[in-house]
């Protein structure tokens, strides 16, 4: 159990904490573009993890929603033309919409059922984006998702500098993280909440707990599909691999590690991953086995993840 | 459409019995371990995968591919067993979702222990030379070894059925799934079902990889891919029902092979879309208990 | 209007194989304190979850206010009137006892609500209070609600039972592993409570019912075995034979 006197307090600022740590984040890394990543990871696990922290449904088809996201910003601009900041629309709403239709098969469905329902149903977006070549490129991935410069009304900013791409997109992961602070402090959150402490008394109490499930999952589409645009915005590319399970499988992995169930266990969580990753990596082409031990570990030992745990302690 | 004689569907329908018989392999697998631990086994892909490799490695010391069939699902199957003893095990109270995730884990452990022993590429696995070419079966020639991994399959499903309903081990086993308190009063060591059930699971996760292993050689990423193809088969078929895995088995590999023939840019997504029509219809599956679900 | 609140028609229940409930036609008068009362295995809370909407019979009809209620998913009967606690304790433990009460309000305020703080819902902070007080469990309101003596919990899912504002309270063994204190304070609560509503109990020490009281039914292996006041009751034969060799708590 958490200290509930801290534990409040720090709430209480969170989102100005976390907005404090996000400036002086990128002079903590030992390349900006980690920093980058971290961010839209740690995005893409916050998005997961709403599901899976707050209401216990393992989803492993969460690629579908990161990646569609993704494919919808370029699509977008490069499609229909629009602006970038359109495509960052759209893929909200590409996220949302898939998980709309994503859920409303698996949201049916239980525990281990909904984890292979979905993992099944993101293979099948990612089959059907393979042969859809003309629309997505393929196997090549969507290529020219260019953004060189932003026009603000008075200035330029250079989204290819590191630094300041780094900032817009800490721009966007703050204004989520301000978005989904709001939603966990609503009388939606608090039924999210009930619905996961014990979903026969929420029902008794004259909650829909099928329909909570499904709203939860669509707005937790909506976050993921931000993580991919950024993702795409990042890369100038979206890669044919932003749908596939190995991504869905990452995003399980971080959120498990971070702690699920937390504010910042996500970012932690894409953090410790990737800085393994890139510093094992050094070493030897096999980081994948330290992450899977860690992972391994984890689940063994410290269910409530790094961050989670970290939690706890001072929690006493 | 031309050319599409009875001859030549009743030709691909064999070739579907011939995928399905992979899938009934892997579903069997699968249904086992979580009818009888109610476990999710996250790595039955990467099993399948090792149960290839260790047919290629196998090979290599120069053991025939008949006692492959033995040794290779023994090997890996061995290994599973100590997967469950000082892993698995840990997790059994915690909830579905724990041994799920830790057998996630431990499939990223096995894919990368593979690639740094036998490289990251593919490996070529040939067909052994008294399965190769072709025999006639009446409407027409069809690949020897894919009868052969049909009647192997066949084989098994016997197998099991009359281990698991004619032994008394196999008893222990069924009661162990329903009730393991009463198990555990009789004085029977529940551990060790748990263990053989296991191992069994994954041994057949291992000969399904090895039998694929001609037809598509060995990678080590061949198990991600079937891995979402058995949830697939297991939906369909019911989660836990040793029946419903394998009618779904070889449903789902008909239905790939079907449209193959017709339209084949969306066989893959075929299975899918009949996973879906599957849970709008009958959410737990042919033969699933109801209860599983919400 | 009638003063039926509550009938069941012919209800009966099979799991699988194994028949639970035989076909049972009771009715429940409004404002009356009805028990239903047997031995272990009697099909109590069966029949308790029928009623109160946990899975829907095998044959018949349940009808709640004139209406046709049989098959209603769970999650409508507290929008119907009809409120239920559990045989056990099925509260929100890690959440504060206030917020326990809180969100079952919320239930039928606003549900879907993300954008707004939850403290623009002020009335359901001030309603808990009150039902909070209702229960005697003021002094409680910040605690987790797991943390509550046994006794304590029990109190509060009446309370959160109460948030719908039922018409119809069906409490399921509410004394259950209570102490003797406890059992007093929980029984004068339902008196109290019985004089507004139509309380349905379930309960198998029967000495603790017979008091409190307007109707009882008595089961027995899945079938409605006898039903009348609790003086009709006391002097029947049948139930006395059933009961013969029960120890009486």
């Amino acid at each position: 159990m958490l200290n509930p006197h801290l534990v409040a307090r720090c709430k209480q600022h969170r989102v100005i904490l976390a907005i404090a740590f996000l400036v002086i984040f990128p002079l903590l890394m030992p390349f900006k573009a980690i920093a980058v990543n971290i961010l839209i990871y740690g995005l893409f696990a916050l998005g997961f993890n709403m599901l899976f922290g707050t209401l216990g449904l393992l989803s492993f088809g969460h690629a579908a929603l990161f990646g569609g996201g993704a494919y919808a910003c370029g699509l977008v601009m490069l499609k229909l033309g629009l602006p970038w900041y359109v495509g960052i629309i759209g893929s909200v709403l590409a996220g949302m919409l898939i998980a709309a239709t994503i859920g409303a098969f698996a949201i049916r469905t239980r525990g281990i059922y909904f984890a292979m329902v979905t993992l099944a149903l993101a293979q099948c977006l990612y089959f059907l984006a393979d042969q859809a070549t003309d629309l997505t490129g393929g196997e090549n991935g969507l290529r020219g998702v260019d953004l060189n410069t932003i026009q603000l009304p008075g200035f330029t900013l250079n989204f290819v500098d590191p630094l300041t791409r780094y900032y817009v997109v800490a721009f966007f992961v703050a204004v989520a993280l301000f978005v989904l602070s709001r939603i966990l402090a609503s009388p939606f959150g608090a039924v999210l909440e009930a619905v996961r402490e014990n979903e026969a008394r929420a029902r008794a109490c004259g909650y829909n707990v099928r329909m909570v499930r499904y709203l939860a999952f669509i707005l937790s589409g909506g976050f993921c599909g931000l993580a991919g645009a950024l993702q795409a915005l990042h890369l100038s590319i979206v890669p044919l691999e932003t749908l596939a399970i190995s991504n869905s499988g990452l995003v399980v992995m971080m959120s498990l590690l971070g702690g699920m169930g937390t504010f910042f266990g996500p970012f932690v969580g894409a953090g410790v991953f990737l800085l393994l990753e890139n510093l094992v990596s050094l070493w030897t082409v096999h980081w994948q086995i330290f992450v899977g031990a860690a992972f391994v570990a984890c689940v063994l030992f410290f269910p409530r993840g790094i961050w989670g745990t970290i939690l706890m302690g001072r929690g006493r | 459409m031309d050319g599409i004689t009875p001859d030549l569907l009743a030709l691909q329908l064999f070739t579907g019995l011939a995928l399905g018989a992979i899938y009934v392999l892997l579903a069997l697998g699968m249904s086992l371990l979580f009818g009888m631990l109610t476990v999710v086994n996250f790595a039955h892909g990467a099993f399948y995968m090792l149960g290839a490799y260790a047919g290629v490695f196998l090979l290599s010391i120069g053991v025939n591919f008949w006692f492959c069939l033995l040794f290779a699902p023994l090997l890996v199957g061995s290994l599973g067993l100590l997967c469950e003893r000082f892993l698995i095990r840990h997790l059994y109270g915690r909830g579905i979702d724990y041994p799920l995730l830790l057998t996630f884990g431990l499939s990223y452990i096995m894919i990368e222990m593979v690639r740094i022993l036998f490289g990251t590429q593919g490996l070529p696995f040939d067909t052994p030379d008294a399965l190769q070419g072709a025999s006639d079966i009446i409407i027409g020639y069809f690949p020897t070894y894919r009868l052969f991994v049909i009647a192997v399959a066949i084989v098994v499903i016997v197998a099991l059925w009359l281990f698991l309903e004619r032994t008394p081990y196999g008893l222990i086993i069924r009661a162990g799934a329903r009730d393991p308190q009463i198990v555990r009063i009789l004085g029977i060591d529940v551990a060790r079902v748990w263990l053989v059930v296991f191992g069994i699971g994954t041994g057949l996760a291992a000969l399904a990889g090895l039998l694929a292993a001609p037809l598509q050689g060995a990678s080590p990423e061949m198990g991600s891919s079937i891995l979402a193809e058995a949830f697939v088969v297991t939906v369909v078929g019911g989660m836990g029902s040793l029946v419903g895995a394998v009618v779904a088995g070889l449903l789902v590999g008909v239905v790939v092979a079907m449209t193959s023939l017709f339209a084949p840019e969306f066989a893959q997504v075929a299975i899918f879309a009949l996973m879906a029509i599957v849970l709008l219809i009958r959410p737990q599956g042919f033969f699933g208990r109801a209860g599983l679900m919400s | 209007m009638s003063d039926v609140i509550l009938s069941a028609q012919s209800v009966g229940r099979t799991f699988g194989a194994f028949r639970a409930l035989y076909g049972i036609s009771v009715d429940f008068q409004r404002g009356k304190l009805t028990s239903i009362i047997g031995p272990n295995g009697a099909g109590k809370s069966t029949f308790f979850n029928l009623l109160s909407g946990a899975f829907p019979p095998s044959e018949g009809r349940i009808v709640f206010e004139g209406r046709d209620i049989t098959g209603t998913p769970q999650h409508k009967f507290a929008a119907l009137g009809i409120a239920k606690s559990f045989q056990i304790t099925n509260v929100f433990p890690q959440l504060p006892v206030h917020e326990n009460v809180r969100v079952a309000l919320q239930a039928l305020a606003s549900r879907y609500q993300i954008w707004k703080p939850r403290s623009s819902l002020p009335e359901l902070a001030d309603k808990a209070d009150a039902l909070l007080e209702t229960v005697g469990l003021t002094d409680r309101r910040l605690r987790a609600a797991g943390t509550m003596a046994h006794g304590e919990q029990r109190a509060l899912e009446i309370a959160m039972a109460l948030a719908a504002n039922p018409r119809l309270l069906l409490l399921d063994e509410p004394t259950a592993g209570m102490s003797p204190e406890e059992t007093k304070a929980m029984m004068d609560l339902i008196l109290k409570l019985a004089s507004e509503r139509t309380v349905v109990l379930v309960e198998h020490k029967m000495k603790l019912v017979m008091g409190i009281s307007d109707r009882l039914l008595v089961l027995h292996h899945g079938e409605l075995l006898a039903e009348g006041t609790p003086d009709e009751i006391r002097h029947n034969d049948t139930v006395k034979r059933v009961y013969l060799g029960q120890r009486e708590h």
